[in-house]
């Protein structure tokens, strides 16, 4: 289906869809309407996300510069427009792993955990992305308001935390103090493990000192 | 597609210039996040308590509470009756 010119047609709205469904719907109607219009709109996705396969959307991932929903004159980002093609594509558990845990490309690793949050089990979720709380790499956003710094760790716990993140509503999930009374999840290990106790106020402070440092 | 010249005013997005202090403001979020988390659970605690307690309350007092309650938020509407706008 992936080599059809016009995207549209994975859409199909008589109601007739027998691919995957993620939590009970077509995967891409986890965009809403509006964006994915825009989204086949773009030059991006014209010219640089055509006929690509799990394989051959590395080579785009890997070029990734920022990560966001809609900037400017609302465009979508290619960030975007790749999730979308994921959507689409619906690699393997295995293929999107390998997307995350790739050591080099932070925004390859970006992308990967925003479609694992959009389409994995609650459970899954909480396992796979909290272990990229300890990444700190910076990222770039790009949003309508212009552009701001990000970092892994942040961008995890907004996928984790909030309900909108790059212009798409987010699935519901339960919280994590839900599925730690089901006896689903562990308690989550701060990742800084013992040195959380041991902290004291000053502490906080002489790292806020380093941060305004570093900026 | 790539018609404009933005590339991110000047923000620079690379790793290690300076690994102390990234590791640094790292731990502080990673401190924000943590104290969050566990507030979140002491409000959850509470909230809990609280429910055991009312249901271990006399039905009496219960009510009693209750229409005490009531009684405060009445006054406080009564009181801000006419003062917006």
């Amino acid at each position: 289906m992936a080599h059809l010119a016009d995207a549209k047609a994975l859409l199909d709205n008589r109601g007739h869809y027998t691919g995957q469904t993620f939590h009970g719907v077509n995967p891409l109607l986890l965009v809403e309407k509006i964006i994915r219009e825009r989204i086949f709109e773009s030059l991006y996705w014209k010219e640089q996300a055509f006929g690509l396969n799990a394989a051959t959307l590395l080579d785009r991932a890997v070029e990734l510069t920022y990560i966001g929903g809609q900037y400017s004159n609302q465009r979508p980002t290619p960030f975007l427009c790749l999730t979308f093609k994921l959507l689409q594509l619906q690699p393997s558990r295995e293929i999107i792993l390998v997307y995350l845990n790739d050591p080099d490309f932070k925004y390859l690793r970006a992308l990967a955990a925003f479609y694992i949050r959009l389409t994995w089990s609650a459970v899954d979720i909480y396992r796979t992305l909290e272990p990229l709380m300890g990444d700190y790499r910076k990222l770039k956003v790009r949003g309508m308001g212009g552009w701001r710094m990000t970092y892994v760790d942040e961008f995890v716990d907004e996928l984790l935390t909030k309900e909108r993140v790059c212009d798409i509503a987010l699935p519901h999930i339960k919280t994590r103090a839900m599925l730690e009374d089901a006896d689903e999840l562990e308690p989550r290990e701060s990742l800084l493990g013992s040195e959380v106790e041991s902290e004291g106020e000053s502490d906080v402070e002489e790292d806020k000192g380093a941060n305004s440092g570093d900026e | 597609w790539d018609d404009d010249e933005d590339d991110g005013e000047g923000l620079d997005d690379t790793d290690d210039l300076d690994p102390a202090a990234e590791r640094a403001a790292w731990k502080l979020r990673e401190l924000v996040r943590v104290k969050r988390e566990r507030e979140e659970l002491e409000k959850i605690e509470k909230e809990r308590e609280e429910i055991e307690r009312r249901r271990a309350m006399d039905p009496e007092l219960r009510k009693q509470e209750d229409m005490e309650y009531v009684k405060r938020q009445h006054e406080e509407k009564m009181e801000n009756r006419g003062k917006m706008g």
